[in-house]
């Protein structure tokens, strides 16, 4: 009975407990790539075009680097990139969400314009804008998708704020005097945090194909291996229209396939328990 | 005979919500079925129109004309038809992309009736003109009318009522109820406003832990010859007279599959022997009505604690504002929330701040409260002005306030004695001092302070039992002013009058100054020294709670004593 | 005030507020373009071809093309210039084969219209009643196939698709083309529409899977919504209830999301055309990039970004159409 528990919070079912074991794995294929010495995948190993072989389980590319070591690398810069730009959109979103929702009123209106300005710009299109003429180092195409990506989050967050700050505990600790960091840490934690997680898993789903494709267009960054860089490799030699692309087109692919659709299923996990429409209806 | 319900039982997951019930309603007889939150009315009038949820077992039978309605899986040609319903919350829930007009002519066309929808809203008392309004551009009390005409098109034989003035201002809520009571439908009205529904309805049922207390006509209803918990009832109803006491019931109603054996309402019934405790009393004939009690035919009669009657002599002025305006921005127009709006509350003083929904009532409490700048005015409180910043943040602990929501107000991750215990974190008081201070406030705010309570999670609580730690809460750091914001109004009305008399309690004892704000001139009348009636932003009559009561010198005044008796 | 007078006062009201926005958007898209190419490390004078063909430059040749183009000039003088040219559709020249921009742009705007728009249109259409399908599925508490399907869409990459397609259709199958819009027989509406097949179902299936996901939450959380609860208890048979009360308010939030989609499609068209071999903007933005034609990538974007500026405010005309609080201004 609702009388005899404690409140709890079980976010993830079992699609959510597959989704986080997937995504753990690949983790740790990334932590390991992470550990292999800095010329795999870079260098040369074998002839070109070699076949999957004992010792080479891939095969090579054009230039004869190890397809595999490329695949292990490449999950380590993807993964990076999309944790921090979820990371730093994550905390952007909040701040400018979190301002528009309890800012004065001129403040909010013109970040929320802002917002919907940058939401009709498509953000991919952007993105390989931004990238062509900025450069593409690592640092620089997560400062320009942290940039892009914030609008969607901060307008859930601020919708997320705005229904906070009329709830009653927080008003109640606001009538008490109690400081700013007080409401944050005891009440907008408890209100705001379940928000974040969906609004983090699809930022970094996004990051993650939207960085694939900047790479597959030949805007990568050319000296480190990935997932995109090799499919880009893939394309300009039309390696589909032979065999090899069973071991050369294929992994990378489902690598990407497989790192985004962990990322979603725990979205759709969260997502389905914090909807109490989709809650009810799993009844 | 329209409607015959015998033996009607409904449990979720195995727990009775329902248990069997008989009840009858005579062709254009108005039945009020009345009982407080979780008594099974709402359940009730949801299996008459086939609309439980999936996981509800139903045992019985409902007869309506040659239509059995236990067990029917094919609603078509009756619900809507036969039967049709107002429902719960009918203010938001008309169709908010459709034209008024075209929502009728669709009840119309489905349901086979023959009436115009214009000739509807002639019944209702809307203009015809509404025909091609949205409901976004109708008050509530008119979206109420569209919700009763819309209910009216298939010409149904009942109408089940859920509910149907919550969110209404009292007046409306009169004019509604008037309304339906001219339609002479057969109808059942769910409510928990027993005194609101006496002069509308033909007959009334109690209902109280899922089974029926008393049935009885409604002029033959009085607290002399009533069930005890229906006289608890009607002594609980505030009403707009200091002659007439004002009680409440205590404990709390028992949760859903709280399964004891003797009567369910033992346990908080003045009258209860032994009896009661052990064998379920049988609902049986008694004159015209039908009583479950074993009492009944002894001359005792229930005495409920009530609201005690303090002149209370008002000390030194703890909180004064003076020349308080507000004016907000609603997309191009400025509304005047408040107007020259001045106020004095005195230690040991409870004054109350009486007013409908947007009168500025809620706006004026915040603006006490330091949570809104005024626009123009000032507060100040112990000759301290409020400003801002950490100076005001300082002031704001000598405030207490008492939120409207019970169910909103808790953190629901913390437990009581971190709840209570917040005032005094914010405050910095080091913790060694807390928790003596935290059950200090549990007891005066009339909770037990043992340690299984405070290790509590507000979601284990009843909501009486809640909006008490939202007192001990605001006790907690000795403020100087209570702020009770509408703090009774989503409690059971059998617990309200405990909360008023805690609060008279705390202003004698501590002498402290209390703000009550209320849309019910009746419980304000009954708990407060003074009262400030605001409408439209503006202080239309302030003085003694029993000269207001006796003889308003303001139309509007009078207008909501009416709709208050 | 009647519904009438409502909709004749607000809706200019609302087409107004909306112009505005689009205008700074467009306002916007244009002073990116013009500001990235000057924050390119190495100075604007990159955009004038390779970076072997600059490091052969002297520094009097240097001097006179930044004379020449005005990059000397005051910064607001040079945005003025800017802006004129775009408005007189002078974007400048193609560094790898000589044409103006502008013509290189207006051969491949058509085929990326036809493109997006199909795609769109079979996306909207699809993703909706997919949607729908799979919200009343849900309702009735069968299995979640389509739930499934719909995420592994969303997460799929368009290019690996294209390829998989490609290898599938093309090559293994051989029952549709895989490059280009025409064969060896010349451009004809059934070979165009052949070649439209793939590239098509590419998007498609890429774009749907949100789409699909929101119509159904949508639709989901209407159908417990108090005017369809009230709309059953007043006897509206389950048919009637979903086609009228329900799909209608479910889709005015879908409504804007397919205005995200638009974006989403024009991007992926720069994706599937170089995939596709397929002469849009797309692939003419990838063979820039490849090249690195600054003008004409800077001009290829410059029409994209417009064109999904233009759809989307096609698109957000018809919002009060469905929406009859839109027109009184009580949105948001």
């Amino acid at each position: 009975m609702m009388f005899l528990k404690a409140p709890r919070r079980n976010l993830l079912g079992a699609q959510g407990v597959i989704g986080v074991g997937v995504l753990v794995a690949i983790v740790a294929i990334a932590a390991y790539g992470v550990a292999l010495p800095d010329e795999a995948g870079r260098e040369r190993v074998a002839e070109p075009y070699a076949p999957p072989r004992a010792g080479l389980p891939l095969g090579s590319d054009d230039l004869g680097r190890d397809l595999l070591d490329q695949l292990i690398v490449g999950a380590g810069t993807s993964l990076g990139l999309a944790f921090i730009v979820a990371v730093c959109t994550t905390l952007l979103a909040a701040i400018i969400g979190g301002a528009a929702g309890i800012g004065p009123r001129w403040l909010s209106v013109s970040l929320m314009r802002g917002a919907d300005v940058l939401l009709i710009l498509p953000e991919l299109i952007l993105y390989i804008l931004a990238a062509a003429f900025l450069g593409q180092s690592f640092g620089i195409r997560a400062a320009i998708l942290a940039l892009i990506l914030w609008p969607v989050p901060a307008r859930v967050l601020r919708a997320g704020v705005l229904t906070a700050w009329s709830r009653g505990h927080l008003e109640v600790s606001r009538a008490m005097g109690a400081p700013a960091w007080w409401l944050l840490a005891r009440h907008g934690t408890y209100l705001i945090g379940p928000l974040l997680i969906p609004v983090f898993v699809r930022t970094a789903k996004v990051a993650i194909i939207y960085d694939a494709t900047l790479s597959f267009l030949g805007l990568g960054d050319p000296t480190s291996p990935s997932w995109g860089t090799t499919l880009y490799w893939v394309q300009t030699n039309g390696v589909f229209l032979s065999d090899a692309w069973l071991w050369w087109a294929l992994p990378p692919g489902a690598a990407i396939t497989l790192t985004v659709l962990s990322l979603a299923l725990i979205g759709v996990a969260v997502e389905e328990r914090l909807n109490p429409a989709l809650r009810e209806a799993a009844r | 005979m329209t409607l015959k319900v015998r033996d009607l039982t409904v449990r979720y997951g195995g727990l009775a919500a329902v248990s069997h019930v008989n009840l009858d309603i005579a062709d254009g007889e108005i039945l009020a079925l009345v009982g407080e939150s979780g008594c099974g009315k709402t359940s009730l009038a949801r299996t008459l129109l086939g609309l439980l949820p999936s996981t509800s077992q139903v045992g019985g039978s409902a007869v309506l004309g040659e239509h059995e309605l236990v067990g029917r899986t094919d609603w078509t040609g009756v619900r809507g038809t036969r039967v049709a319903t107002v429902p719960q919350g009918a203010m938001t829930g008309l169709s908010p992309v459709h034209r008024v007009g075209a929502q009728l002519a669709e009840m119309l066309t489905l349901h086979g009736g023959t009436a115009q929808p214009a000739d509807l809203l002639d019944r209702v008392g809307l203009q015809r003109t509404m025909l091609r309004s949205y409901p976004h551009e109708l008050s509530g009390g008119q979206r109420q009318r569209v919700a009763i005409a819309l209910a009216l098109a298939g010409e149904p034989d009942l109408l089940v009522a859920d509910e149907p003035t919550t969110g209404l201002d009292a007046i409306t809520q009169r004019q509604v109820l008037a309304l339906l009571a001219g339609l002479r439908t057969s109808m059942l009205i769910v409510s928990h406003d027993l005194t609101g529904l006496l002069p509308y309805a033909d007959r009334v049922a109690i209902m109280y832990a899922g089974r029926l207390a008393e049935v009885r006509p409604a002029r033959a209803l009085s607290p002399a010859s009533a069930h005890p918990y229906t006289a608890g009832l009607l002594s609980a109803t505030p009403v707009a007279d200091r002659e007439v006491a004002w009680g409440s019931i205590p404990g709390s109603a028992p949760a859903l599959g709280h399964v004891t054996p003797g009567c369910a309402f033992a346990a908080r019934c003045p009258l209860a022997v032994d009896r009661c405790r052990e064998e379920t009393p049988p609902l049986v004939a008694r004159g015209e009505a039908q009583v479950a009690c074993h009492r009944h035919d002894e001359p005792d009669h229930p005495s409920y604690p009530n609201v005690p009657r303090v002149d209370s002599p008002s000390g030194s002025t703890v909180v004064s504002a003076s020349g308080i305006r507000h004016t907000y921005r609603a997309r191009s127009r400025v509304v005047d929330a408040l107007r020259d709006v001045d106020l004095e509350i005195g230690a040991g003083e409870i004054v109350g701040l009486v007013g409908e929904s947007g009168s500025g009532k809620s706006t004026l409490a915040r603006i006490l409260l330091g949570l809104i700048k005024p626009t123009a005015g000032r507060v100040t409180l112990e000759g301290r002005e409020l400003t801002a910043g950490r100076a005001l943040r300082r002031l704001r602990r000598r405030i207490g306030f008492v939120h409207q929501d019970p169910y909103d107000s808790l953190h629901p991750g913390m437990r009581v004695a971190a709840l209570v215990a917040e005032p005094l974190a914010v405050a910095g008081v080091p913790r060694g001092e807390r928790l003596g201070r935290v059950r200090e406030s549990l007891t005066a705010a009339g909770l037990p302070d043992d340690s299984g309570f405070l290790a509590r999670f507000p979601g284990q609580l009843s909501g009486g039992q809640r909006q008490r730690v939202s007192i001990a809460r605001a006790l907690a750091g000795s403020p100087a002013l209570l702020i009770a914001d509408e703090a009774t109004s989503m409690l059971d009305v059998s617990t309200r009058a405990g909360i008023a008399t805690t609060l008279r309690s705390l202003a004698v004892e501590r002498g402290l100054a209390v703000l009550l704000v209320t849309h019910d001139l009746g419980e304000a009348v009954q708990s407060c020294d003074r009262i400030l009636v605001l409408q439209a932003g503006r202080v239309v009559e302030h003085g003694p709670a029993d000269d207001l009561a006796r003889s308003p010198s303001h139309a509007y005044t009078t207008r909501l004593l009416q709709a208050s008796t | 005030m009647t519904a009438v007078q409502a909709v004749r006062r607000g809706y200019p009201r609302y087409i107004a507020g909306r112009l505005a926005e689009y205008l700074s958007v467009l306002l916007v898209a244009l002073t990116l373009n013009f500001a990235l190419p000057r924050a390119l490390p190495g100075g604007p004078l990159k955009l004038f071809g390779s970076p072997e063909a600059l490091a052969r430059l002297t520094a009097d040749e240097r001097a006179q093309i930044a004379t020449q183009y005005g990059f000397g000039r005051p910064l607001p003088q040079q945005f003025l210039d800017y802006l004129t040219g775009v408005f007189t559709l002078d974007l400048g020249t193609s560094l790898s084969d000589g044409r103006p921009v502008t013509q290189a742009l207006a051969d491949a705007l058509p085929w990326t219209l036809l493109l997006v728009g199909t795609s769109t249109a079979v996306t909207a259409v699809l993703g909706v009643t997919l949607g729908v399908a799979g919200a009343l599925r849900r309702r009735r508490g069968k299995g979640s196939g389509l739930l499934g399907a719909a995420v592994v869409a969303d997460s799929v990459p368009q290019f690996w698709l294209g390829m998989l397609l490609i290898v599938l259709f093309g090559v293994k199958l051989q029952l549709l083309p895989t490059y280009g819009v025409a064969g060896p027989e010349g451009v004809t509406v059934g070979g165009v529409l052949q070649h439209l097949v793939l590239p098509v179902t590419t998007l498609t299936v890429t774009g749907m899977g949100y789409l699909f996901l929101y119509t159904r939450s949508s639709l989901l959380t209407v159908l417990t919504s108090e005017p369809v609860q009230h709309a059953h208890a007043r006897g509206v048979p389950y048919g009637r209830l979903v086609r009228r009360h329900a799909l209608r308010p479910a889709l005015l939030p879908v409504h804007t999301i397919l205005m995200l989609e638009i974006g989403f499609l024009a991007a992926g068209a720069i994706v599937v055309e170089t995939v596709f071999a397929y002469p849009g903007l797309g692939r003419l933005t990838f063979d820039a990039i490849t090249a690195r034609d600054y003008p004409l990538m800077q001009g290829a974007f410059l029409v994209l970004t417009v064109m999904v500026v233009l759809m989307n405010a096609l698109a957000d005309a018809t919002y009060p159409l469905l929406d009859p609080r839109a027109r009184t201004g009580d949105r948001r």
